[in-house]
């Protein structure tokens, strides 16, 4: 890593004062004194040891104090400080009662030891993980250069790549605890230098690549994220989560899937179903939504549902298998909440 | 099979200005910085207080490692493993994939598993580390040591310190594991010898030595 | 020569034990009984090294801190194909804490591109372009950063298919030599012959050349089988990184190597460095994993030593994880074309291979032997191809060439079978002559349970279960150079002393085990000291010829100083040595009870204070295969696979291996298992999961770290049963041999016949994934 300054930081403010710049503007366009957050730090570490962000100082908010809470208020919902690490979500006994999908997604994520260190704001706040927007060696869009690598019909190395929204960049969003959730509508608290809050739902806190080349969130830089709320499930409100890995011990998704529905009996009233892994940022997937609800939850509904789903799907040169593994995983989750 | 519906570069005029903003906004702030970090890297610290700044160069710091506070000069860059391997010469922890994907760099921050490889020594603050050599209490191995040399649970051996922290954590905070247990405790456990087999094995009979 | 005759156990207890009578030289020990009479050898002995290992108390290379020590970061080239126009160091020299930089310097020959070039030419990315030494490792990168490389890049191939064709870019326009060392990747194949960038053929191997004729031997056939196998390139990947620390001063360059041979490092080092060897010391006490990649000192050994020349302190060299992939080897890939041809009655007629393989830079990209030698076939010929692309260079990969090799023949036998109608183990019972194999193939196949399985495609449900089998054969390699110093001190304490080094077999236990059987005693009371280029030359751990090099000789030497000291005892109770023994830690008679002394009081008799022995490996009873240690007899095995695929999703998961090994006599069965497991997961991470991937587009490889270059972690790993069959044939003073390589041949190819199994439809390339599998079942286009 390269010599850098560290700022300990006390409070929101304090760190917002001190910071210019984030992540993905400095893997975008590098400048000479760059100051970045960084919380658990996993994300942000990588990219220094890669010598693909090479930052002045780095702020540390991991120890802001007010940012590890979690509670949760049966009329209000969930709220998760953006420091709460992984491992307390995963093992929050409400979390798991109210909020199965989020339960399953966090469980799924990478490995005990990192689960300890990363926290829910750095998670969401990741960049993807395309293997050539990692190198230093390929000056994609992403980083500010003129092509996607991946994409090329003939070299492009793209099996773990978008098959949704993949007219740019065809990278996949990192996070899949976000797929989940999207799927139960939560929203980012996040507070600028001016100490002014705001609230954006996980559908408009993702840039899609078309919008934006080199973000993939709308974190500014002096933007701190602060909490994520989720609102509450009512007695009809059913989870589930499938994440589909090469390796089940630890790695990035392949296809994932979260779905929240509001059920009566066994119909579904309404549905939030979101893919993880498809698309450059989490997908909803409103056509699998439509497909759904108001209709029985069995497999040919479900199959229906999943298929609409893909129907857009326009998959890349090695990773057309991610159609008919989201179609079964669809078809799944849905299937897992009856 | 591609769609070529959007150019990336027409979206530049959006990024650009705002790129602009942000840069010229964070050249002062930055240089405010600098010169409090150079101040404080002359001083002794005992820890980062809130609020201060920190390095770039080297710093004294004590950091809680087996018991012991121990005095270290590190920079803000240096890692919690390099500290521990080679400024306090705990060379226990290993450094495998040097991107927390392999889990041999092992310590508990606070009881709490974690990969040194991925954060700073100044991440550490007042938190005590356990290394693999804190294992053993007084010359007596804990019982997860004595099955791994029973059961034959290390070939190279290079993952093996790692693998130990794993273990002995689950058996800390359940004392009676099935199989998927102990495979959920080591699934970030990289072995390339594949000593799986006998890792679990010797993880299972600890623990009904425990019980 | 004096020699003697003994009468030898032969064969497999429980099956067909017998005797041999062999003739022995004279001053060998007597022979030994079967396993079950012996007290310390065939047993589950911890390992000696086991509490250095769970206490983090074992220091290994990387862990080497020395006073007034450097760290070095090496400069690498990040382009596949160039020549370098200038180097720019200017930066990095001024950087405070650099102390010295090293650019690898140009040795031109005649006629070469380049070779009027300062720098050597550019081949590949990673290639090694020189080096910095500073005071951290932090400084040492922060000063690499700092270096500017200037190339003139030209085209480049990285894809084995493209790099075949007429008009692809050429990687050498020169004929080229295998490297001697490192880059030994098993096989010895010739860069000289061949058409732009496709070398060879190789055509035979010491097991001979083509047999009969193969036109003749398929025109015989009333079956033939005939298909093209492809296999990927996969890197080693051991958990400590190749490096060395070079600590140079007036009187001897002591190089601390991360590796599996100290002797050939030692040579490698004296040669480039012009020392003499007396004057090399090379360490290595623990190290991290090789798998076949770590037998050289490679280009960072030269570039510490040349960094201590110039710093006059020691060096810390060792490489990062990404190094590590680009430029430290990798098991080549293979494109087989496999033709095997047998009568109505499963009688093999022909058996043609033809193959393609890319060591990248390197050469030795062949298949192996198995398609030889693994069943008797009257008509036989191979031709094995290396072609040369702008990767980094294969190095030796467990069992080399025969990984690749199992796996196309073993799917083919298969397929040979289902043709033929018979079931795929009773098909090998008709073919295969391997009377080891032969229990093997019964005792394995009563655990795994074989008669479960079903036809091909017919198991229900979206879930598919699928068995199947695979078989391997490894020659007996033995290394005669090897040789081992036993020293008995006055006092009690035992030692052995040799410069072969354990790199997480066992081979410290093993020497241990081997020393306190012969001498009675336990084995904590002996002390290995191994892996130091002082002592006497031991074998390189590779080829699986460890165990089969090294214990005759030390129970040899263990035996002469036995013999030394029993006659002092002798002395003392006024009778002959040949009348007593040692056991449980005494000297006694073998009929006078009275007499009884113990093992250190026997040592007291001592007029020195050490008896020391040396022993160097003999010939093997009854002579070799070939005169340079090819042994008879081969180290067999057969592994059984279960999976399930879904069938839905194309995951595959290998639930369960049974794998029954033979090694000779067994030394340590808890090793011996750590070792087959070991074997068995590589060979499932083989199948399904670990793959080089290449950016054909820019020469780069995409997954050069752990997190994407994917190997089986803990949930991936079957229940793994390992059978060991007790192999006797009375061949040298232990009659052992190693396990490395065998444990990992036939894995592959068992998993692939059992999701043959599992879903009707045959995968011909590795590794199967998602994709592979919705393809094979008409899913995806």
């Amino acid at each position: 890593m390269n010599k850098f300054s560290w700022y300990e930081a006390k409070s929101v403010e304090d760190a917002l004062e001190q910071v210019n710049s984030t992540v993905s503007d400095e893997l975008y366009q590098s400048s000479e004194n760059a100051t970045i957050f960084k919380s658990g730090g996993v994300d942000v570490f990588d990219w220094v040891k890669e010598g693909l962000l090479k930052p002045q100082m780095i702020v540390n908010i991991r120890n802001i104090p007010g940012l590890d809470k979690i509670s949760y208020d049966p009329k209000k919902g969930l709220r998760i400080g953006s420091n709460v690490t992984l491992a307390e979500i995963g093992s929050d006994p409400e979390i798991k009662n109210q909020y199965l999908a989020l339960h399953q997604a966090v469980n799924h994520a990478a490995t005990p030891q990192l689960r300890n260190v990363s926290t829910l704001g750095g998670n969401i706040a990741q960049r993807n993980r395309c293997w050539y927007f990692r190198s230093a060696d390929h000056n994609c869009y992403r980083k500010g250069g003129d092509r996607c690598f991946a994409r090329h019909s003939k070299t492009g190395e793209n099996e773990n790549h978008a098959i949704l929204d993949n007219g740019s960049c065809v990278s996949v969003h990192a996070s899949s605890i976000a797929t989940a959730l999207m799927a139960f509508n939560a929203n980012v608290v996040i507070v600028n230098a001016e100490g002014k809050q705001k609230t954006v739902p996980m559908d408009d806190f993702f840039v899609s690549a078309g919008e934006d080349m080199a973000m993939e969130n709308i974190l500014q830089a002096k933007e701190i994220i602060t909490e994520i709320v989720l609102p509450p499930p009512s007695k009809n409100t059913k989870s589930s989560y499938i994440k589909q890995v090469a390796r089940e011990s630890y790695d990035w998704s392949l296809a994932d899937v979260a779905v929240v529905m509001e059920v009566s009996g066994n119909t579904c009233k309404s549905a939030s179903i979101v893919l993880g892994a498809a698309a450059p940022v989490p997908y909803r997937s409103v056509e699998a939504q439509q497909a759904i609800e108001n209709k029985t939850i069995n497999s040919e509904n479900a199959t229906a549902a999943a298929k609409a789903a893909m129907a857009k799907a326009r998959p890349l040169s090695k990773n057309d298998y991610k159609v008919p593994l989201f179609v079964s995983t669809i078809t799944q989750t849905i299937l897992d909440i009856s | 099979m591609e769609k070529k519906d959007q150019d990336p570069k027409s979206k530049s005029a959006k990024t650009i200005s705002r790129r602009g903003f942000i840069r010229g906004a964070g050249l002062s702030t930055a240089g405010s910085v600098l010169l409090t970090s150079n101040v404080l890297a002359l001083d002794y610290k005992e820890q980062p207080a809130v609020g201060a700044a920190f390095g770039p160069g080297t710093m004294t710091i004590k950091m809680k490692v087996n018991g012991t506070t121990k005095s270290l000069r590190v920079e803000p860059r240096t890692t919690l493993a390099s500290a521990l391997r080679d400024h306090l010469e705990l060379t226990g922890t290993k450094v495998v994939c040097d991107r927390g994907a392999c889990s041999a760099c092992t310590v508990y921050l606070d009881g709490k598993p974690v990969n040194a490889c991925m954060m700073s020594a100044l991440d550490v603050g007042d938190k005590e580390v356990t290394t693999i050599e804190g294992i053993a209490k007084n010359g007596e191995l804990h019982p997860v040591q004595a099955a791994f040399i029973e059961h034959d649970a290390s070939q190279c051996g290079y993952c093996t310190p790692g693998m130990v922290m794993s273990c002995v954590h689950l058996l800390e905070h359940n004392p009676n594991p099935n199989l998927e247990d102990v495979k959920d405790a080591t699934r970030g456990n990289l072995c390339r010898c594949g000593t799986y087999p006998h890792v679990f094995k010797a993880t299972l009979a600890a623990a009904k030595k425990t019980i | 020569m004096d020699t003697r005759k003994e009468k030898f156990p032969y064969g497999i207890p429980g099956h067909n034990l017998g005797e041999v009578e062999r003739e022995i030289p004279v001053e060998e020990p007597p022979v030994w009984p079967i396993n079950d009479k012996l007290k310390v050898i065939g047993k589950r002995v911890a390992r000696i090294d086991a509490l250095e290992k769970v206490t983090g108390k074992a220091i290994y290379t990387s862990d080497i801190k020395l006073p007034g020590m450097l760290y070095a970061k090496m400069l690498r080239s990040n382009v596949p194909h160039a020549t370098i126009s200038s180097i720019d160091i200017s930066k990095a020299k001024s950087l405070p804490g650099v102390h010295a930089i090293h650019l690898i310097e140009n040795t031109p020959k005649e006629g070469e591109e380049n070779s009027s070039n300062k720098y050597p030419m550019v081949k590949y990315v990673g290639q090694p372009l020189g080096g910095v030494a500073a005071e951290s490792l932090e400084i040492a990168k922060d000063a690499i950063s700092l270096i500017t490389v200037n190339y003139e890049e030209k085209p480049f191939v990285v894809d084995m298919e493209r790099a075949m064709e007429i008009n692809a870019p050429i990687v050498f326009d020169t004929p080229i030599t295998q490297r001697q060392d490192g880059g030994d990747v098993g096989e010895t194949h010739d860069g000289s012959k061949g058409e732009g960038n496709v070398r060879g053929p190789s055509t035979s191997s010491f097991f001979g050349g083509p047999r009969g004729n193969l036109e003749e031997g398929f025109n015989e056939a009333d079956v033939i089988v005939e298909r093209t196998y492809r296999t990927q390139v996969h890197t080693h990947m051991p958990l400590e990184t190749h490096g060395v620390v070079v600590d140079w001063n007036a009187d001897a360059m002591t190089v601390y190597a991360s590796t599996q041979n100290t002797a050939a490092v030692r040579n490698e080092m004296a040669s480039i460095f012009n020392l003499p060897k007396s004057k090399v010391r090379v360490i290595c006490d623990f190290m991290g994993g090789g798998f076949g990649a770590k037998h050289s000192a490679g280009s960072f050994g030269p570039m510490a030593g040349n960094l201590a020349k110039k710093t006059g302190r020691p060096v810390w060299l060792m490489l990062d994880r990404q190094e590590e992939h680009l430029a430290e080897g990798n098991r080549p890939n293979s494109m087989q074309y496999l033709k095997i041809g047998a009568k109505k009655d499963g009688t093999l007629t022909g058996i043609q291979q033809r193959s393609h393989g890319t060591a990248g830079v390197g050469l030795g990209a062949g298949v192996g032997r198995i398609a030889q030698i693994l069943y008797p076939c009257p008509n036989f010929a191979t031709e094995q191809y290396d072609v040369l692309t702008n990767a980094g260079p294969g190095a030796a990969w467990r069992a080399p060439g025969n990984v690749q090799g199992a796996f196309g023949l073993e799917q083919a036998i298969d397929e040979m079978a289902e043709k033929l109608n018979v079931d795929p183990l009773s098909y090998r019972d008709r073919i295969d002559p391997s009377e080891v194999r032969k229990v093997e193939r019964q005792r394995g196949a009563e655990l795994f349970g074989w008669s479960r399985r079903q036809a091909p495609g017919s198991s229900k449900g979206l879930v598919k279960k699928g068995l199947g089998v695979g078989q391997s054969t490894w020659p007996r390699f033995v290394t005669l150079d090897s040789s081992v110093e036993v020293k008995i001190h006055k006092g009690g304490g035992v030692e052995i002393r040799s410069s072969v080094q354990d790199i997480g077999t066992g081979t410290k236990t093993i020497l241990a085990q081997v020393v306190a059987e012969e001498l009675g005693l336990q084995v904590n009371d002996i002390k290995v000291n191994i892996g130091d280029t002082f002592f006497p030359v031991g074998p390189g751990s590779g080829g699986s010829v460890v165990t089969g090099s090294i214990t005759p000789p030390t129970r040899n030497a263990t035996f002469e100083a036995k013999t030394v000291l029993l006659k002092l005892v002798a002395k003392k109770w006024e009778t002959d040595s040949s009348e007593l023994f040692m056991a449980d830690g005494q000297v006694s008679h073998k009929t006078n009870a009275s007499l009884k002394m113990s093992f250190k009081e026997a040592t007291q008799l001592m007029r020195t204070s050490q008896i020391s022995k040396i022993a160097s490996r003999s010939d093997d009873y009854g002579g070799f295969q070939q005169p340079w240690g090819l042994a008879y007899g081969d180290l067999g095995s057969v592994q059984f696979a279960e999976v399930s695929v879904n069938t839905d999703t194309g995951f595959v998961k290998v639930d369960r291996i049974v794998a029954a090994h033979s090694c000779g006599r067994p030394l340590n069965i808890g090793q011996l298992e750590s070792q087959i497991n070991g074997g068995v997961i590589q060979g499932v991470s083989y199948a399904l999961y670990e793959n080089r991937v290449m950016d054909i587009g820019t020469g780069h490889m995409m997954n050069a770290n752990v997190h994407q270059y994917k190997v089986p972690l803990s949930m991936e790993i079957p229940e793994i049963e390992t059978i060991i069959v007790e192999e006797y044939s009375g061949r040298s003073s232990t009659d052992a041999y190693g396990i490395g390589e065998p444990a990992n041949i036939a894995t592959a190819a068992a998993i692939a016949n059992a999701v043959y199994n599992a879903i009707g439809v045959r995968l011909y390339e590795i590794p199967i994934t998602p994709s592979s599998i919705l393809k094979a079942l008409g899913k995806v286009s």
